[in-house]
């Protein structure tokens, strides 16, 4: 139990010299003052569990409306297949079919591809992400830094952009003969195609990590300059320099952080959607429809007209995310166990 | 500058300070040369921003851009812009109320099942957006809610990370003495919250807030699924559907870039303005 | 997921009259408004959406007009763009609108989901003599009509006039001619490219294998029949493949800003379309008025030959009780002249309505300084008779058209060829349709 609550609880306690001098003198005083306090106890038990009720009601009405019934439904969804008979002009009946959806969905090939593509994108991107926001945290903490708050809002600003403008934006500066970002490049002699099949993967990783990397660099730098001076300054004192402070003191101090953000920017990746449609969209013919498992979903509900197989691809999208947070922290748990 | 050659050891603090300095400078021309583009580009009319020059100011047409945008389809951009305002407004208001007010029942009070309903929460975090808005739609339809301003402000209430991050705001912000002292002083205890609790983790709230405030904002698939009715359509939507007419008619695009930019400025004005506030928040939420 | 075949349709041309059948002849309607009439004392509401240019403006006059009848329109993204997830959710939940657009290709498909109403008994054969019988037979399925034909989609090859004349390149009539003209065109300019390769819209292609003779949905009895490897299609897969290993044609995503930008630069000097293109070009690059032409789609052999590329139809959803009033709107949009003034005036549309009696109209309404007055109505004509009956499309064009529109993707990169597109989308079709309980053979 937390202190919060039993700390209130503390009545007149019968084993306090007070209560056994009052004792002394009268028998019932002791009796009294235990019954009053055990009457205090359920009394604030009753209002501290009708508060925590009152507090998380709101909560649990609208996650349950809006996350577990639809989840619900889904699987409900994902057990149903539409039939048709003749040449299928009779309009479809929906039918119970069990897990057909779901080996439908594990069988075609675009479905698994996406799940290579989502494992090449988060090789790719999360060292990239974690590597970079930390080295700009780290580098923003040194005491070699200037303009650090310039620094930190500059950098944080591409997370106010919403994604479709970002994405809409980039996918102009990857345009042959509109951006000046290609021009460069081709005048410098790297002639590179944002919109080839080779290009694809940079491109959507460029646009994740513009939006997300101030954002987790700020995460990064809070918890830097959380740690306590004196260790830093002793560490000096000792003759460490700016590099093994940084990487020997700084970094094991605020690992807890890089948990959590290795943690997020993981289930992130997994629902990878937005980016590679406006890509899609927006020039590059070489992100499909299928790109990654989202996408996949998507287009079977929106495209193939095939709730019930969006479901399936939905709901084991899902499951996967559970199943890599799981390892996820499970691992950095027993990591941190070591440490 | 004092000779920096004579000392070796000045010296080499110099260049350090110059390489660490130089790189946090290239990394912001990285973060903020779109954002330079996007200003630019929302000067130029069609031609300019089609002609691949749009870093020049040849062309400039602002004047022209905004006026086209306030007067497009009746000013219906500035009614996506009310929309907006509202959807994010309000919907992020009581997003933090709620999730303040449950991750403070989780920090600080004890019951039965918590450790465990906590984790239900968590895993709603998992959850793929894009496989809850088709059953969302369906149900919203069958109880009457599909384009109405509702269906697209019930679902953004709840964000389950806003109540792991209240629970961490709660523990970090809001000592138990200060509870203690509010019980002792015969303070139910919703009052408590109310007056005390909440009022300590303001900080965390005004996170939560502005960081829904920005996910609400930028949201725009939930919409398109919901919304058929012009008149209710956020910026984000409004600017797809704007988008998607280029492809037929260019003279869209100059409409498409101003109005992003114009879309993007109040949530910079948002995270500049609150930065105090936002940053101690995050800090709070990333030590924990 | 770029969309020339939703694009199509975009403006309305007509002289006839609503039809009598659907005419409001008031009072009767009290016992059913099941059928939803309409008077002018107790007028029935219908919902449109669509995503045509114009249709704001359509609808206003249609209610400036009509005093039984009004419409509430609501514009939806284009089909692919998200129009048609919007179409298809809708009717699932039981709140879609009473009329709504369709294209030619994806009308089946709506159909198989049970989508939209037969309106067979009010699709006369007075309402049918109206239209262009090829767009009649492609709303007709498995007997039954299921939409009003708004606009017909015959193809048409835009040319920069000025570029061809400058350096001495003849108009293609084959396409044997073409791959030579676009062989000058890059010796004349190496950046010159007389068409372009839609890697994102697989009805450009599919067009190209209509108008070649190909047949790839067939109806036998209960038994769908697929054939895409017949000798047409090879014939047109291998000419293209050739095309786009020689750098002959651009590579881009069709009306991407890429692609702007590449006419606006002139290195794109030509486009194969379909009728409705006229407009769309117009609207692209307004500042080469007078330059551009039109010519014949090339053929195979040099006679008049072509597919339907998109082109739009109006279609009544399950759901609607209002089925003769919705029809009345969709009518009067199709096939009277007071629909059209309305659209034309409103921008820049060259629809090429699908009632043949509305072409002079249309011929007149349109503005064709930007092809330097050439009469590219008298071409659309000859065009649009000369569409090839024989094709249909399939109930699954989600499926296919998706998985064909994936895998043309990656032909530039080499790394997929186009017959392999093509097989890949046809053995995802096959799936499809067994998927949903139906016979196929092929």
């Amino acid at each position: 139990m937390r202190p919060g609550t039993t700390a209130a609880d503390t009545g007149p306690h019968p084993d306090t010299a007070a209560a056994r001098t009052a004792a002394a003198h009268t028998e019932g005083a002791p009796v009294t003052a235990a019954r009053k306090a055990s009457r205090t106890r359920r009394a604030r038990g009753r209002a501290t569990g009708a508060a925590a009720g009152v507090l998380l009601t709101p909560f649990f009405v609208l996650f349950t409306a809006v996350t577990v019934v639809p989840i619900g439904y889904a699987l409900w969804l994902s057990l149903f297949t539409e039939k048709q008979s003749g040449l299928g002009f009779g309009g479809a009946t929906s039918v119970f079919s069990g897990l057909d959806n779901y080996t439908a969905a594990l069988g075609d090939r675009a479905f698994r591809e996406g799940f290579w593509v989502l494992a090449g994108y988060c090789v790719v991107y999360i060292p990239l992400m974690v590597a970079g926001a930390l080295a700009l945290a780290l580098l923003l903490d040194s005491t070699l830094a200037r303009a650090r708050r310039f620094f930190q809002l500059a950098l944080f600003l591409p997370h106010a952009v919403p994604g479709i403008i970002a994405a809409l934006v980039w996918v102009y500066l990857y345009t042959p003969g509109l951006s000046p970002v290609v021009k460069a490049m081709n005048s410098g002699g790297i002639g590179f195609d944002f919109f080839s099949s080779g290009g694809t993967l940079p491109s959507v990783v460029n646009i994740a990590l513009w939006e997300w990397l101030g954002y987790n660099m700020v995460i990064f730098y809070a918890a830097l300059q959380a740690i306590d001076r004196s260790v830093l300054e002793a560490a000096t004192m000792d003759g460490a320099g700016e590099w093994r402070t940084a990487f020997g003191i700084k970094l094991p101090l605020i690992r807890a952080s890089l948990v959590m953000v290795s943690l997020f920017t993981v289930i992130g990746s997994l629902q990878l959607f937005t980016e590679p449609l406006i890509l899609n969209q927006g020039g590059s013919s070489t992100v499909t429809s299928t790109w990654t498992p989202n996408m996949y979903a998507y287009t079977a509900a929106f495209s193939r007209n095939d709730y019930g197989l969006a479901a399936a691809s939905a709901v084991l999208l899902a499951l996967a995310a559970a199943l890599l947070s799981f390892v996820v922290t499970r691992l950095t748990n027993r990591k941190g166990a070591k440490a | 500058m004092t000779s920096p050659a004579a000392i070796p050891g000045q010296r080499s603090r110099w260049l350090s300070r110059t390489a660490v300095n130089g790189t946090l400078l290239l990394s912001v021309l990285y973060t903020l040369f779109p954002l330079v583009w996007l200003v630019t580009a929302a000067t130029k009319d069609t031609g300019g921003l089609l002609s691949g020059e749009a870093f020049s100011f040849k062309g400039f047409d602002l004047g022209h851009n905004l006026s086209q945008l306030a007067s497009y389809n009746d000013g219906v951009y500035f009614r996506w812009y009310l929309n907006s305002l509202l959807y994010a407004g309000g919907g992020a208001a009581v997003c933090a109320l709620v999730s303040v007010a449950a991750g403070y029942a989780f920090d600080k009070y004890a019951f039965r099942g918590k450790e465990k309903l906590f984790g239900v929460v968590l895993l709603g975090v998992l959850v793929p957006t894009t496989a809850l808005a088709l059953p969302m739609y369906l149900l919203a339809s069958k109880v009457g809610l599909v384009n109405t301003y509702w269906s697209v402000l019930i679902p953004v209430l709840v964000n389950p990370f806003g109540v792991y991050l209240s629970r961490v705001f709660s523990a970090s912000y809001i000592p138990d003495e200060a509870l203690e002292a509010a019980r002792i002083d015969g303070a139910g205890e919703l009052r408590t919250f109310w007056s005390i609790g909440l009022r300590m983790v303001m900080p965390g709230f005004v996170t939560v807030f502005l960081f829904q405030f920005t996910a609400i904002w930028n949201n725009f698939f939930l919409p398109l699924v919901m919304l058929s009715d012009q008149k209710l359509f956020p910026l984000s939507l409004g600017l797809y559907a704007w988008n998607s007419n280029t492809h037929a008619e260019p003279s869209y695009y100059p409409l498409v870039v101003t109005g992003s930019l114009l879309a993007v400025i109040p949530l910079i004005v948002a995270f500049v303005s609150l930065q105090r506030h936002w940053r101690a928040g995050l800090a709070a939420g990333s030590v924990k | 997921m770029s969309r020339s075949w939703t694009r199509s349709a975009s403006a309305l041309v007509g002289t006839a009259t609503a039809l009598a059948v659907l005419t409001a002849c008031g009072g009767g309607d009290s016992k059913s408004d099941g059928a939803g009439k309409g008077t002018a004392d107790k007028p029935v509401t219908i919902t449109f959406w669509a995503w045509q240019k114009g249709s704001k403006d359509v609808v206003d006059a249609f209610n400036a007009s009509h005093k039984n009848i009004r419409v509430k329109f609501e514009e939806i993204p284009s089909g692919n763009a998200g129009g048609y997830a919007k179409i298809s959710n809708a009717v699932k939940a039981g709140n879609a609108p009473d009329l709504v657009t369709v294209e030619y290709p994806m009308l089946p498909e709506f159909v198989s989901q049970g989508s939209f109403q037969d309106i067979s008994k009010y699709v006369t054969d007075d309402v049918k003599k109206q239209f262009l019988p090829q767009s009649i037979q492609q709303t007709t399925l498995g007997g039954k009509n299921w939409a009003i034909p708004f606009d017909a989609a015959p193809q048409a090859y835009f040319y920069r006039k000025d570029f061809f004349e400058k350096n001495r390149i003849e108009v293609p009539k084959t396409w044997d001619e073409f791959k030579a003209a676009a062989q000058k065109a890059k010796a004349a300019d190496p950046k010159a490219r007389i068409g372009t390769f839609f890697p994102d819209d697989p009805t450009t292609f599919e067009a190209m294998a209509w108008q070649a003779g190909a047949q790839w949905f067939k109806a036998d009895g209960d038994t769908w029949k697929l054939n895409t490897a017949d000798a047409a299609t090879h014939k047109v897969a291998d000419y293209w493949q050739g095309l786009i290993d020689d750098k002959l044609v651009q590579n881009a995503v069709s009306f991407s800003p890429e692609w702007t930008a590449s006419l606006k630069d002139g290195s794109t000097v030509g486009y194969l379309g379909a009728s409705w293109g006229a407009g769309v070009l117009k609207g692209t690059v307004p500042d080469q008025s007078g330059k551009w032409a039109v010519a014949p789609v090339p053929t195979w052999d040099g006679k008049p030959a072509s597919g339907m590329l998109g082109g739009s139809t109006w279609a009544v959803t399950k759901g609607s009780t209002k089925t003769e009033a919705a029809l009345e709107f969709a009518q009067w949009m199709s096939t009277t002249p007071e629909g059209i003034d309305a659209r034309i005036k409103s921008g820049t549309s060259s629809a090429f309505p699908a009632d043949v009696a509305l072409r002079p109209t249309a011929k007149k309404a349109f503005d064709t300084s930007f092809y330097a007055g050439q009469d590219i109505y008298r071409l659309f004509d000859s065009a649009g008779s000369s569409i090839n009956a024989n094709w249909g499309w399939g109930p699954s064009m989600g499926t296919t058209n998706t998985t064909l529109k994936d895998q043309l993707g990656k032909v530039a990169g080499g790394s997929v060829k186009i017959t392999d597109a093509i097989g890949a989308a046809h053995d995802a079709t096959v799936t499809e349709l067994k998927k949903r309980g139906l016979k196929v053979e092929g």
